[in-house]
């Protein structure tokens, strides 16, 4: 009797990781549907980690994040060619996860920079402006100091007419 | 000096000198042109070197490349390379073209890189393989863990002797304005002889 309770406890808990294991098994599809989110994730947030790089911003931190998604997603498309479904989807669920507020991140450093070029651009362009005022008005009264200069010389050259006696 | 010849040496200075207030402005402004825009791809042997590069291969015996990739391409680029196995029939990347080879990738890897940055890795590959008479097949290729199925068959090459295969790299790049991975016209590849068992 004993015995028959074992076997049949035996038999449940057989079935019941057996049943675990086709409920819980990932499919090709979605491994596929897992991999084409994750591979547009990395994307856009590539994207926009370039245009900030572009706008001058300091985006080696996101580099990390989008080196280490990178080399999730490559894993996941890996695992998924030798057959192994459950890694795949779990590199790249971690990929998408990875890379989760880099985008955003990124715009904001992307608006930062800019800001700050436009500071810059504002700051030395008036400095400019002043500077080119300043040696304008300075040319021009140079202008009239050489010139006087020139003419007072020119007419120190001038000889000098005496009377004849 | 006549007064116009030294009125034109004063206009002259004076743009000179607004130039050079004018230019950290400038500099801010105007992007002057990069040079040529390009990656490079590249293999080397074992010794880290272009030479010594595994040739002779035997049976489930570990051999090692190095693969390295550089961005010269102004700017933070996103690369991928496949990895592919051919034997001497399989058809290559058309580089003329710039078209990629039809074989399906065995093995990818996905790399950013930053403006003039690099990026190097050790791959380590082995082959499991039989020779019957003038026939080799290669079932297996095993490539940093992964062992992948590739079922490629060769005959004996009369003319170099020997059962040739080829394990080749091609570099794709990220096109944002496509979107998508594009074909970079670069690819680097080593002959292998499977010759013991």
């Amino acid at each position: 009797m004993v015995k028959r309770k074992s076997f049949v406890c035996f038999m449940f808990i057989l079935m019941f990781f057996w049943f675990a294991h086709v409920c819980f098994a990932v499919d090709k599809a979605a491994v596929d549907g897992a991999l084409i989110d994750a591979e547009s994730d990395l994307v856009s947030a590539y994207v926009v980690v370039g245009e900030a790089e572009k706008a001058g911003a300091n985006v080696s931190e996101l580099l990390v994040k989008l080196r280490f998604a990178g080399t999730l997603l490559a894993q996941a498309y890996n695992t998924n060619r030798t057959g192994d479904y459950d890694k795949a989807y779990s590199f790249a669920i971690n990929c998408s996860e990875s890379v989760d507020g880099t985008a955003d991140e990124a715009l904001g450093l992307k608006l930062e920079a800019e800001k700050a070029y436009s500071g810059r651009l504002f700051m030395t362009g008036a400095v400019s402006t002043v500077a080119l005022s300043v040696l304008f008005v300075l040319s021009l009264f140079g202008w009239r100091f050489w010139k006087n200069r020139y003419y007072k010389r020119v007419l120190e050259m001038k000889p000098k007419v005496e009377r004849a006696e | 000096m006549n007064l116009e010849d030294f009125k034109l040496l004063y206009v002259l200075s004076c743009i000179g000198l607004g130039l050079i207030i004018l230019s950290p402005t400038l500099a801010v402004v105007v992007k002057l042109p990069s040079g040529e825009r390009f990656s490079e791809l590249w293999i080397l042997g074992p010794s880290h070197m272009a030479e010594d590069y595994p040739f002779n291969v035997s049976a489930n015996k570990l051999y090692k490349v190095y693969l390295g990739i550089s961005n010269h391409m102004d700017g933070l680029e996103y690369y991928r390379v496949y990895v592919k196995f051919r034997n001497q029939t399989d058809p290559l990347p058309d580089a003329v073209n710039g078209v990629p080879s039809d074989l399906e990738p065995l093995l990818e890897y996905r790399v950013f890189l930053k403006h003039n940055e690099d990026w190097e890795r050790e791959i380590h590959f082995s082959f499991d393989f039989d020779i019957e008479g003038n026939i080799c097949s290669v079932s297996k290729l095993v490539i940093d863990g992964y062992a992948l199925d590739v079922d490629k068959v060769t005959g004996w090459d009369e003319e170099k002797g020997g059962f040739h295969f080829q394990l080749f790299f091609e570099l794709w790049l990220y096109n944002a304005s496509v979107p998508n991975f594009r074909f970079d016209d670069r690819f680097v590849w080593i002959w292998l002889n499977m010759t013991s068992l």
